[in-house]
């Protein structure tokens, strides 16, 4: 067995940071546990603050410095993400404490193409995600947790021969500091006051005597990192949706820096993807309000469907950046929800090196999306032809993905089209609302300028049966520039002050 | 694309390392400057596809890099021997200035669509002035499959109707369809793109459009107001589309690389009029022409 840690030293404070708008981004930050500062950010050590030192010391050090508790629940959904990362590469992935992630690796190296190449695959899934984080290979699981923990200086820790001989994995953990062993539990001030510097130290002593002190727990982690002891884990299951929340650090009332934090939550959303090796094709982000009297919904749901299912975390941010910058936001948020529902497990389509038509049909697959994520659902539009005589039925437009209405044509051929000298029989304009004419002694109008009728009528009278019947006769008239015009007379009786003659379309 | 225009005689030579400091390209072209030798001297327009005399028409931009043939042939053979190149030109924009839409600009463009859409390149347009109608272009020969519509401004003018959900930002109202018109051209995957403009751009806009069709292989076309004639646009070809009575269309060409025509264009529009209907509209012009008598009396026949 080969077992890989990942630690993340600085979980906490990153966890933090991630929820931070990003101009506060740069300002010294300390996370505190139990008010005493327990790990600090680059510019807040520039100032001078160390791990350890009281609240009231920070603060008279760094004035303007942003305090902030440690957040156990943060702290998970943050690792939740490093071990969806680590599931895409193998299914026996374990959380070992707060901060550290055992990948059991053994049968992936080789469709890997080794342990380096797998080391070089995670850290760039796992670049994403923000974390800083050192990594271990060992054996035995709590022998590699122990050195990505302990960090030992000039060894290399995931390639020397402690990787792979028991051995020489002891011979590294003997010289291993005492603290490393149980930190967290009873009596473990005590055990750091005995006066013990390594674990071999701690070996030396008589066992029953160690056992009685700090009980059989402290014997049995200690055996299991040498690998004298069997050390059973239980495997993560990956859920079968995703859904991750972050709250943010303050009120946001811009949709700009929503989408900073619905990038991390994103990043987390590709690295769960990746590990159920499926591409997202919908998700939706909840943004949840205060509660207040004049909002009138508790959250606003922003839905965003992708026409070619992604793993792209550039796409998807360019498409949520697109709609959230349409979105007026009703209240400011302060929690934001990230779900998905919907994947589509198939292979990624290969990437080509020169352009084809397969790249050329998805890559306008992408500018419509884009299109349609800015502009609104409803602006990209297709023009069907409907086998109907009335000229508002016979042509529409509608959106790129709505279905496909009854009647529609799928080529429209006309006889002229087989025939080129005949003549067209419609505009290619069609005005979206007739738009009625003035009329002088039965003459229509248009712009103040009499119409003169070339050729006419051609009667067109349907569409009793749904409701809007039509009786027109069609005329093409010809304004004073010489351009012609499809105008209609109505055929029903109207009153007298109402228009009769319109215009209908535009032989462009 | 640079392109340059050096205004010689024909028989006068040209130096060539005068050439290559005017053109920064051909200093990088793998065939050296033929020198001059013996009595034959190279015509600059042999060196350098992007090299034309003032008297001489222009090459099309796409030729020169090898990428795509350069220019969509229109359709109509007077035009093509007016545009340099040879037809409508890729890579660049080509502005149709018109007085109103409806003047036959559709029907002057479709051979070319209907070409462009036969090697399977997709259409879009952007704000069309009107709905168009599937049967009409069914029957000019651009199918309605290979077409997409973009339109913006009912964007705004829902807005405008619940000021509630208004953007944070002012947005010009032109900022959307310049947006996507230039997303559009920068992706490279459409064979041709159409764009009603609004009247009044901000001063960069065309000349950023004008950029990213660069990455656009073929043509784009820019229908703008009549108005906009007088004012200067970096489209290197623009046209000004008139009504010349029944299916006909007179095209004045007011810039292009070459040099400038004489003669507007007379063009015959595949027509909408049967031979009786075209011949009472040809006996209503000279009716006219004649005398403004009534022209109503010939509407009972």
């Amino acid at each position: 067995m080969l077992w890989f840690a990942i630690h993340l030293p600085l979980l906490p404070l990153e966890a933090f940071c991630a929820t931070l708008p990003p101009e506060q981004a740069a300002r010294p930050v300390a996370l505190l546990k139990d008010h005493v500062v327990a790990q600090v950010n680059a510019a807040a050590a520039e100032r001078g603050l160390r791990p350890g030192i009281q609240r009231a010391t920070a603060l008279a050090l760094a004035a303007d410095l942003l305090l902030a508790d440690s957040h156990a629940s943060r702290e998970a959904a943050a690792l939740q993400g490093v071990v969806h990362a680590a599931l895409a590469f193998t299914p026996g992935v374990t959380v070992h404490d707060a901060h550290t992630v055992l990948l059991e690796v053994q049968s992936s190296l080789r469709l890997f193409g080794g342990a380096d190449a797998l080391h070089r695959k995670l850290c760039a899934a796992l670049q994403p995600l923000g974390h800083r984080a050192s990594m271990a290979a060992a054996p035995t699981a709590r022998g590699a947790a122990l050195l990505a923990q302990w960090r030992p200086p000039r060894t290399d820790l995931l390639n020397g021969p402690h990787t792979t001989q028991l051995p020489a994995l002891q011979a590294l953990l003997w010289q291993a500091p005492v603290w490393l062993v149980g930190p967290g539990r009873e009596h473990w001030d005590a055990l750091q006051g005995m006066g013990l510097h390594t674990l071999a130290d701690l070996h030396a002593l008589p066992r029953s005597g160690l056992a009685r002190r700090f009980g059989e727990g402290l014997l049995e982690e200690l055996d299991q990192a040498l690998g004298l002891q069997a050390d059973p884990r239980r495997w993560v299951q990956l859920p079968q949706h995703f859904d991750a929340r972050l709250e943010l650090f303050a009120r946001v009332d811009r949709t700009e820096l929503i989408l900073h934090g619905a990038q991390v939550l994103l990043a987390r959303l590709v690295a769960w993807a990746q590990a159920r090796q499926a591409r997202v094709a919908a998700f939706t982000l909840r943004m949840l309000h205060e509660r207040a009297r004049d909002v009138p919904e508790p959250f606003t749901d922003l839905h965003v469907e992708l026409a070619e299912p992604s793993l792209d975390p550039a796409h998807l941010q360019m498409l949520l950046r697109e709609r959230l910058g349409r979105l007026a936001l009703l209240a400011p948020t302060m929690d934001l929800l990230l779900r998905c529902r919907h994947v589509v497990a198939a292979p990624a389509p290969n990437g080509e090196l020169f352009p084809t038509r397969a790249s050329e049909a998805q890559g306008l697959a992408r500018l419509l999306e884009r299109l349609r994520a800015r502009l609104g659902e409803d602006q990209v539009q297709r023009v069907v032809a409907v086998a109907d005589h009335r000229p508002e039925c016979a042509s529409r437009s509608l959106p790129v993905d709505a279905p496909v209405p009854e009647g529609v044509c799928d080529a429209p051929v006309l006889p002229s089209t087989l025939q080129p000298d005949l003549p067209l029989l419609r505009p290619t304009w069609l005005l979206a609302e007739p738009l009625p004419l003035a009329a002088r002694e039965w003459q229509p109008l248009m712009h103040g300028r009499p119409l003169d009728l070339l050729s006419g009528p051609e009667r067109i009278e349907t569409g009793w049966w749904d409701g809007n019947p039509v009786a027109r006769d069609y005329y093409i008239a010809q304004d004073g520039s010489g351009a012609l015009v499809w105008i209609y007379r109505h055929r029903l009786p109207v009153g007298t002050d109402q228009p009769v003659w319109f215009l209908q379309g535009l032989f462009a | 694309m640079y392109s340059i225009w050096v205004n010689l005689p024909p028989e006068k030579p040209v130096a060539s390392a005068t050439l290559r400091r005017a053109v920064p390209g051909l200093s990088a072209l793998s065939v050296p400057l033929p020198r001059p030798a013996g009595g034959v001297r190279p015509a600059p327009e042999d060196l350098h596809p992007a090299l034309w005399r003032a008297w001489q028409m222009g090459r099309a931009a796409g030729a020169g890099a090898g990428v795509g043939q350069g220019a969509v042939p229109s359709g109509y053979a007077d035009l093509d021997l007016q545009l340099p190149g040879g037809g409508w030109p890729a890579r660049t924009l080509t502005e149709l200035l018109l007085p109103q839409a409806g003047v036959g600009e559709m029907r002057l463009l479709a051979p070319a669509l209907a070409a462009l859409q036969g090697q399977g390149r997709g259409l879009m347009w952007f704000d069309p002035p009107a709905e168009p109608c599937a049967w009409a272009l069914g029957e000019l020969g651009v199918s309605v499959k290979q077409l997409v519509l973009v339109r913006s401004r009912q964007v705004l003018k829902t807005q405008a109707k619940t000021p509630a959900r208004q953007r944070v930002g002012a947005v010009a109202p032109a900022a959307d369809v310049l947006w996507a018109l230039e997303h559009a051209l920068k992706s490279g995957h459409l064979g041709a793109a159409l764009a009603w403009l609004p009247a009044r751009l901000p001063a960069d806009a065309l000349r950023r459009l004008q950029l990213a069709a660069q990455a656009h292989d073929g043509p784009v076309f820019l229908f703008r107001g009549e108005a906009e004639r007088a004012r200067p646009s970096p489209a290197p070809l623009r046209l000004l589309l008139n009504s010349a009575g029944p299916d006909a269309l007179q095209v004045r060409l007011l810039k292009r690389r070459g040099p400038p025509p004489q003669q507007p264009l007379w063009l015959e529009l595949p027509p909408v009029l049967s031979p009786a209907a075209f011949g009472r509209a040809m006996q209503l012009q000279a009716d006219s022409a004649s005398s403004a008598s009534s022209a109503a009396s010939s509407v009972a026949a």
